[in-house]
């Protein structure tokens, strides 16, 4: 699969509780230390609420998988809630294969996640 | 003291001198001429320096005179025979070497470009010295007329000689790189091949009442893939069989790899639960990333025990993150067989692990496969997805392993480049038990 090893990630405060962490583009080895970065830098306390928008996202290898598992762990650890949105259907049919839809809540949009999370 | 260099006294040639001139000789002779006419440039501005009709290089093997480029001469016309020739003659001499007149030099008037065409009369020539003293051949400037060399033309010969030993330095070094360099690739390759064959079983045990086959299919000749796959006994006359993926390529993947393989030959020894197999896994590979900072390596796998039965063999597997394996009835129909939300093996916290059974009949198969099948993109450009590869085994209808595998062979075949990552099968089937018996000759009475 050709990928040209980019990647943007943007964070937008949608209120003193919710976050929303767009990434796009690809999201493979090279890529994946801009996203972690992007997590490191956010503090997330009890009762907070991140979505990860991935409506952009054209590419995700096995480390893409592994910090998305990472970032669902650190969100648990702060006791806070993590949601998926717009996961494209090809990328969201192998992560229920790989079991991930019993760890992560995937929304089709940006706004049905952070409703969910209010 | 400067060396007499019109004429001078032929010095004995050492034979271990020639040996190593002609080792030498051979070093330098680089099978593939670059083409890209910098000897010829050589010649051509020698003779232009002499105001000669005549000049060429030379190289001297231990019969040949061979002529590697040439000015106002064909080189097939100047390659002459080592004995006869002008050229061996200054073979012989440090510096610059000049006969003023051939026809009147008994050394070299039996060479036919002197008594025959073109006639030449006036010879110079600068030796082609390696840098550890060895005379490969000469760059010579010939003339039809006897003549003297002014000192300035037999120093900028001196120069052109020494011009082309460095292109022929420089063609050695380039070639030796390239010879390099393909060595290294075919190591590289040979590496891979070997890790790969570690990494798999080399052959598949035979188990009665059982047909199994294997394939690997791999996308690049020198990556090593991550899937693996085996079948082995158990106790008593039970089965073990395995197949998988491990997260990424290379040495960090072929490593996690073989440390995945043991791990379930020896916790199916311990306790062949299949649920129970894929947690002893999920347990050792989060040990073994305990404190990285690298992110935790993972894998999908299916896990199965075979146990015998009547007509075939009770199946029960468990699934990591792992797509669906494929029965293929003896009917023809095909059906997944999926334990219900697997999860990946090293990666969560609490991971589930789930598992099914079934009953494998007389002309049952079954399959599985890494991803690299089922993500593979078809024609259309979507997915292939398990529903696209369930309905091309339903639409072919294999019968038996060998046949699934045949047909899984060809599919990968048709989705050609739509194929992007390694692809393991492993198929096992119930042979259909032979209903002719071979009819026994009657006794002699």
């Amino acid at each position: 699969m050709q990928h040209d090893h980019g990647l943007t990630v943007t964070l937008e405060p949608r209120s003193t509780h919710l976050h929303v962490l767009s990434v796009a583009g690809d999201l493979d080895h090279h890529t994946t230390p801009r996203l972690r970065a992007a997590l490191d830098e956010l503090t997330l306390a009890p009762g907070n609420g991140l979505v990860i928008d991935l409506s952009a996202l054209k590419f995700c290898d096995s480390t893409g998988v592994s910090i998305l598992i990472a970032a669902h762990q650190r969100a648990q650890e702060a006791g806070a809630a993590l949601a998926l949105a717009g996961l494209d259907p090809d990328l969201a049919h192998i992560f229920s294969i790989m079991g991930l839809d019993r760890l992560f809540s995937f929304y089709d949009t940006t706004e049905a996640a952070l409703a969910a999370l209010q | 003291m400067r060396r007499e260099e019109h004429a001078g006294k032929e010095p004995d040639v050492n034979a271990t001198d020639e040996a190593r001139r002609l080792a030498a000789v051979r070093r330098y002779a680089v099978p593939d001429d670059p083409g890209d006419g910098a000897l010829d440039r050589v010649a051509s501005l020698a003779a232009r320096i002499f105001h000669a009709p005549i000049a060429t290089v030379t190289i001297i093997d231990d019969e040949w005179v061979r002529c590697h480029a040439g000015h106002g001469i064909s080189a097939r016309l100047c390659q002459t025979r080592r004995a006869v020739s002008l050229c061996a003659s200054a073979l012989a001499h440090d510096g610059a070497f000049v006969i003023p007149d051939a026809s009147a030099d008994p050394r070299v008037s039996a060479d036919p470009m002197v008594a025959g065409e073109p006639g030449v009369r006036f010879y110079a020539a600068a030796p082609i010295t390696t840098p550890d003293g060895h005379r490969l051949g000469s760059v010579n400037v010939m003339d039809t007329r006897p003549r003297q060399a002014g000192v300035e033309e037999l120093d900028a010969l001196r120069d052109l000689a020494a011009l082309v030993m460095g292109e022929l330095e420089s063609r050695l070094a380039t070639s030796r790189i390239v010879a390099a360099e393909r060595r290294q690739r075919a190591d590289a390759e040979r590496l891979a091949r070997i890790l790969q064959r570690t990494l798999l079983p080399p052959a598949l045990p035979q188990v009665p009442g059982l047909h199994a086959a294997a394939a690997y299919h791999p996308v690049s000749a020198d990556e090593v893939g991550g899937d693996f796959y085996d079948l082995f006994p158990l106790d008593g006359n039970r089965w073990g069989f395995f197949l998988g993926d491990v997260c990424g390529k290379g040495a960090d993947a072929a490593v996690l790899t073989s440390l995945i393989r043991y791990t379930l030959r020896a916790a199916a020894v311990y306790d062949p639960d299949p649920c129970t197999v894929l947690a002893n896994l999920d347990a050792v590979l989060q040990q073994e990333h305990a404190g990285g900072v690298t992110p935790p390596p993972y894998c999908t796998a299916i896990f199965g025990v075979l146990e015998p039965g009547p007509d075939g063999f009770t199946v029960t597997l468990a699934g990591g993150g792992h797509p669906p394996a494929l029965i293929v009835r003896a009917n023809g129909t095909v059906e997944p067989l999926h334990p219900d939300g697997g999860q990946l093996i090293g990666i969560l916290r609490d991971p589930h692990f789930a598992q099914v059974s079934t009953r494998l009949n007389a002309g049952d198969a079954l399959l599985l496969y890494t991803d690299g099948l089922t993500e593979a993109r078809t024609a259309s450009g979507s997915m292939l997805d398990q529903e696209g590869l369930a309905a091309y085994l339903a639409s072919t209808a294999p019968a038996g392993a060998d046949d699934l595998l045949a047909t899984v062979h060809e599919l990968i075949t048709t989705l050609g480049k739509g194929v992007s990552d390694d692809t393991a099968v492993l198929a096992l089937s119930i042979p259909v038990r032979s209903t002719t018996v071979a009819s026994r000759e009657p006794c002699a009475a």
